[in-house]
């Protein structure tokens, strides 16, 4: 029996999953929690995408002029995610993600989804690179323990395209209209939040931590 | 200064809240429950929590179970920390200015923020000129989201509204000849915020305040239940009957009622470690 308490053996595994978009900032430092959750939980994490800003094409589109709203963003994220804050650069441009989403189908069939994931966020945030270019994509994909070059043909010959679309087009039939959007179970969570948020709804729904749940079944 | 003494100079009259039972429908009826204050009387003192200075007139301090009133005015001030109270809260912007980074929300008086209980809000910064008034319909302690267990008990569906004066336009009060009204939080969001503006001698009848409802002078004059009050008093009342019409004053007055809803009921401090907290910090801060 996993870590869920007082369940049957033949109880599905406990859900969970993020929607978000590369793009989000908040989804950038929201997607510690989904590691937090994989490390903590006997749980493996869903990445799904919800596309912000599919008007955008795939060079790339000019932010809206907002020097007060971008100020306040990353005011806000000084104050909830110090470290990662620091490390953070603004791009400079409005960037197209849905080829990223079909990279992150490609890593999601061979089970490296979430360190995939995490290396595209690194890659636009950190390092500032245009997520939407190849290059990008496969670097992400080997630092994630992916063959890059595997990666390549698929987006060249857009094997996951099709599953993208009907992805995003998913998250929208389930109501998802913010990122992130969390799903815990039963709960949704939607924006950024504590991670004692949601350790306390896991907990609610008889999710106990490895380091608890070993030790009852010890 | 005492809390207690400070707050028993504004408060003219407490009912109670004895309940009346009718024995026949089974129903519980509460009578009604009125707080008036009159700022003139209440005296300014200063106070200060994690580095943000402020001056503080204690309206009402809750200490016999009823509402809390806290009238702020924080001197400029650039992250004032994020936090929650443990029970539901308006917070009423009169002077200057409060921005909140995360939705870009920039409050500009006249002002309604409201946060159901334990919902965390913040971090925001304060302008030049700052002077609001918070309001709980009982205390509502307060717990810096720095705390980590705290973070255990934040309220994942709370509501957080926000209504200003200068987004909305005035509507003909129905029925009323001359008063003109502004729906800050609208009917149908759960707490209600409606702005009033009124010309002199009027007379609002407010329907029954169910669960609680502040009722502020926020320029000119009114008089609740006979006691005159000037800007920015306020009467609180709560119960299932009317309470006295308001009386505005010789040269009019604009007035705000901010209403409560179901959340009123929840949260509140107990015999717990987080609202012994909480309600420490509240009186070391003020």
């Amino acid at each position: 029996m996993a870590n869920q308490a007082d369940t049957p053996q033949s109880a599905p595994p406990f859900r969970v999953i993020m929607f978000a978009d590369f793009i989000c900032p908040y989804c950038y430092i929201g997607q510690e929690r989904m590691e937090q959750l994989a490390r903590d939980y006997d749980v493996q994490p869903i990445w799904r995408p919800h596309w912000l800003h599919p008007e955008t094409p795939p060079e790339g589109a000019p932010f809206p002029h907002n020097v007060e709203r971008a100020r306040a963003t990353a005011e806000w994220l000084k104050e909830m995610a110090p470290e990662k804050a620091a490390c953070m650069r603004l791009p400079n441009k409005m960037q197209c993600s849905f080829f990223a989403f079909e990279a992150a189908e490609f890593a999601h069939d061979r089970g490296r989804a979430l360190p995939f994931t995490s290396a595209v966020y690194d890659a636009l945030w950190v390092e500032g690179k245009d997520i939407a270019r190849m290059a990008t994509l496969q670097e992400a994909a080997a630092r994630a323990g992916l063959d890059a070059e595997e990666m390549g043909r698929a987006l060249r010959e857009r094997t996951y395209m099709e599953r993208a679309m009907n992805a995003v087009a998913a998250s929208r039939a389930a109501g998802i209209r913010s990122t992130p959007t969390y799903i815990l179970g039963r709960t949704a969570i939607k924006g950024w939040h504590y991670y004692e948020v949601f350790q306390t709804v896991m907990e609610k729904q008889g999710m106990l931590p490895r380091t608890q749940s070993s030790t009852r079944r010890g | 200064m005492d809390i207690q003494a400070a707050t028993t100079g504004g408060r003219t009259c407490a009912v109670g809240d004895r309940l009346s039972l009718c024995a026949r429908e089974i129903s519980v009826k509460l009578l009604l429950r009125q707080y008036i204050v009159d700022p003139r009387e209440v005296s300014w003192k200063s106070g200060q929590t994690e580095g943000i200075t402020f001056q503080c007139q204690v309206f009402l301090s809750g200490a016999d179970g009823g509402p809390e009133a806290l009238r702020f005015r924080f001197d400029p001030c650039p992250r004032v920390y994020a936090h929650m109270h443990l029970t539901s809260q308006f917070q009423l912007l009169l002077g200057g200015t409060m921005d909140f980074p995360k939705a870009t929300m920039k409050l500009r008086p006249v002002a309604v923020h409201y946060a159901d209980h334990n919902l965390p809000y913040g971090p925001f910064s304060t302008g030049e000129g700052h002077d609001m008034l918070v309001l709980h319909p009982r205390q509502g302690g307060l717990v810096t989201m720095a705390d980590r267990t705290a973070r255990r008990q934040i309220y994942l569906a709370g509501r957080q509204l926000v209504g200003m004066d200068r987004e909305r336009e005035w509507l003909p009060a129905a029925g009323l000849e001359g008063v003109r009204c502004k729906f800050l939080l609208p009917p149908g969001s759960g707490p209600q915020a409606i702005m009033l503006e009124c010309p002199c001698n009027c007379v609002i009848a407010a329907p029954v305040p169910t669960f609680g409802r502040y009722e502020v002078v926020l320029s000119g004059s009114a008089v609740f239940s006979g006691k005159p009050v000037e800007a920015p008093g306020l009467r609180y009342v709560a119960g299932d009957e009317e309470p006295t019409p308001i009386r505005c004053g010789p040269a009019g007055a604009s007035l705000i009622l901010l209403s409560f809803d179901e959340d009123a009921m929840a949260g509140g401090l107990g015999d717990d470690q987080l609202s012994r907290s909480a309600a420490e910090a509240i009186e070391r801060a003020i």
